[in-house]
């Protein structure tokens, strides 16, 4: 729900980027802002967890992992894997 | 076979298939672009609208866009058939469900229409 919404701020985002140089210094100077920071963050989480969470399903679509342990065994992983991406995230955009 | 008439494709098998299609063709996009920003600091104007100005880039972009709104409305149909139900709303379940599926998809045709236009705009 988060990210079919944020979608729209990206899209917004992505013209500004593209339309025209001063547009695109302009968004430049608007992500500088702590609050923008934290929105491309939280978007950026948001994205990196479903992303994780994705690329599990298809391993489990394939076979692997769908047993009572394994499920658990794959959550964890999921969750892990992804605080390390988030956080890396976060130290990426500040 | 069960067959809903929200369903995107009339079938949860091929919902199921577009669903795991389209999430490979983001999963793709997300890493491209992200791996190139993160390698790019300091990107310039010229830089990015270049690669955008790309036709591969420009072919690559309008699939994700589509992708998107294949995957937005699998999972956006997934949630309202979960959430909005009798059991949570009563009578007017279906109503409900009914425009918030409507909302979703006038939203993803907006953001196609306006998605279309960045990029062919450049």
């Amino acid at each position: 729900m988060i990210l079919f919404l944020g979608l729209v701020v990206l899209l917004y985002g992505l013209d500004m980027s593209l339309a025209s140089e001063e547009s695109f210094e302009e968004l430049k100077a608007c992500l500088t802002s702590p609050l923008a920071k934290l929105v491309i963050w939280g978007l950026l989480s948001a994205l990196l967890y479903h992303l994780v969470a994705g690329i599990r399903h298809l391993f489990m679509d394939a076979g692997v992992g769908e047993t009572l342990e394994g499920g658990k065994t794959g959550s964890k992983i999921v969750i892990a894997v992804a605080v390390v991406l988030i956080v890396l995230a976060g130290v990426w955009v500040w | 076979m069960v067959t809903n008439v929200t369903n995107f494709s009339r079938s949860g098998l091929y919902d199921w298939m577009a669903q795991r299609v389209s999430a490979v063709v983001l999963a793709a996009y997300f890493i491209f672009l992200l791996g190139y920003v993160v390698l790019n600091p300091g990107l310039t104007y010229a830089d990015w609208h270049g690669l955008f100005s790309h036709n591969a880039m420009r072919i690559f972009s309008l699939l994700a866009l589509l992708a998107t709104v294949v995957h937005a409305w699998v999972g956006m149909w997934t949630i309202s058939t979960d959430y909005l139900t009798p059991m949570a709303f009563g009578r007017w379940a279906t109503v409900l469900r009914f425009f918030f599926q409507a909302a979703c998809g006038v939203l993803q045709f907006v953001l196609f229409v306006w998605g279309v236009q960045i990029l062919w705009g450049i």
